[in-house]
């Protein structure tokens, strides 16, 4: 007896909180109240709840919910992307800058000096070609690739960047010189949710590259490298 | 989760919260495009100061929040500079965005409850319909109907709980 009159005013609470229940009834709750605690503390937590209803607009609610479009996450993407690049860089840069600039070690100094130098005097391909900062153009809507070329003794070390492609898809990155004769220069897998960021190298030395291509599965992405006028010809004899 | 430093958990934080942070920006900006941006700007600037969100502070969404509340003013400062505008020359106060934000969870909130109670709610409380009509109107007894009013404020309590309410 006493239960059932509890579980029905209890159901009757979300009513009495927004002040919906005739008088006879809301008094008939009001009187159990008084001797339920629980009831109580039920009623305490839905006046929050009732509380805040009226801010809502129902035209709101029930209009559809907006959705962000489709291609903004990648779009956010590739801008990170670009932007953790270019700070990559300037990382080197002011790393550079600090060993030769400070003096404070001769040590330091020295082992700079040798890491720029080594490359020209091993590489023996013409002279100092600095590191290059190639963006790839007209990509499609959300995707982004780029990458910074720096010369070495063995050849080219490429780290690219990429975002906004499907996860899975194989990337073949290759290097051509200017008569059209490509240079595998390695592959990885975009993987969603993992670093976008991939280290590279071939063999052509940067101041013969003409241009720098990436195969992402079906479709192939090129973009000049240096002055040296981007030659598109030849077959692309280094797949991977 | 920690700090928000590597790419790919600003990619996690933007699958997680970026529907509920669009999702207000429209409702606060009133446009899409503007919405847009400001999401975009929001991840950024989130992605800049990764380093210093911390988990043990407080949870991501509420950061990514704050910052959205900061690209708002922003856009909403930019917006009133415009001459078109101008004129109002009022600028965009504390708030409107809490009074925006807190009006547009509950909002959300009511679009999660199941379809029953947000139906019942709708008529009811919003359009002040006497709970008698709406039991012809679907076929229920008024019972049915008191019930279904505490059920979806419990489950409205829920929802907003998990927005981060807590009174
Ligand atoms: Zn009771």
């Amino acid at each position: 007896m006493r239960t059932e009159d509890h579980r029905d005013r209890k159901l009757a609470l979300g009513a009495y909180a927004l002040g919906d229940l005739p008088p006879d009834e809301r008094a008939a709750v009001a009187a159990h109240l008084e001797g339920c605690e629980e009831c109580r503390a039920e009623l305490r937590s839905l006046e929050g709840v009732a509380a805040l209803l009226p801010l809502a607009d129902p035209a709101r609610i029930e209009g559809p919910a907006a959705r962000p479009p489709a291609d903004l996450g990648a779009r956010i993407e590739a801008q990170i992307a670009a932007e953790s690049a270019r700070e990559g860089r300037q990382r080197r840069r002011r790393r550079f800058r600090l060993g030769v600039g400070g003096a404070v070690a001769a040590a330091a100094v020295a082992a700079v000096l040798a890491i720029a130098i080594l490359p020209l005097g091993g590489g023996g391909a013409g002279e100092s070609s600095p590191a290059q900062q190639v963006n790839f153009a007209s990509l499609p809507n959300g995707v982004s690739i780029n990458a910074t070329l720096e010369p070495h003794a063995f050849g080219t070390e490429i780290e690219m960047y990429v975002s906004g492609i499907r996860s899975g898809t194989l990337c073949r990155v290759f290097l051509r010189d200017a008569k059209g004769r490509t240079y595998s220069a390695g592959s990885f897998r975009y993987r969603w949710g993992a670093d976008s960021h991939a280290k590279l190298s071939s063999a052509l030395d940067l101041s013969q590259a003409a241009e720098i291509g990436v195969h992402a599965g079906s479709r192939t992405f090129t973009a000049p490298v240096g002055q040296a006028t981007a030659l598109v010809g030849g077959a692309d004899t280094a797949a991977t | 989760m920690g700090a928000l430093t590597r790419e790919r958990d600003v990619r996690e934080a933007y699958a997680a919260h970026s529907g509920e942070l669009y999702g207000f920006a429209v409702r606060s900006l009133g446009d899409a495009g503007l919405a847009e941006e400001a999401v975009q700007e929001t991840f950024l600037r989130a992605w800049r100061a990764g380093d210093r969100f911390d988990p043990e502070i407080g949870s991501l969404r509420t950061w990514l929040f704050a910052i959205l509340r900061n690209v708002v003013i922003d856009l909403g400062r930019a917006r009133a500079a415009r001459p078109r505008v101008a004129e109002s020359g009022i600028e965009p106060s504390v708030e409107p965005f809490e009074q925006a934000l807190l009006a547009w969870q509950v909002e959300e909130a009511m679009r999660r409850i199941g379809e029953d109670h947000r139906r019942v709610l709708l008529e009811t409380h919003f359009r002040a319909r006497p709970y008698s009509e709406v039991a012809a109107e679907l076929g229920v007894p008024e019972g049915t109907i008191k019930s279904r009013v505490y059920y979806g404020l419990r489950a409205l309590r829920v929802a907003l709980e998990e927005m981060g309410y807590e009174d």
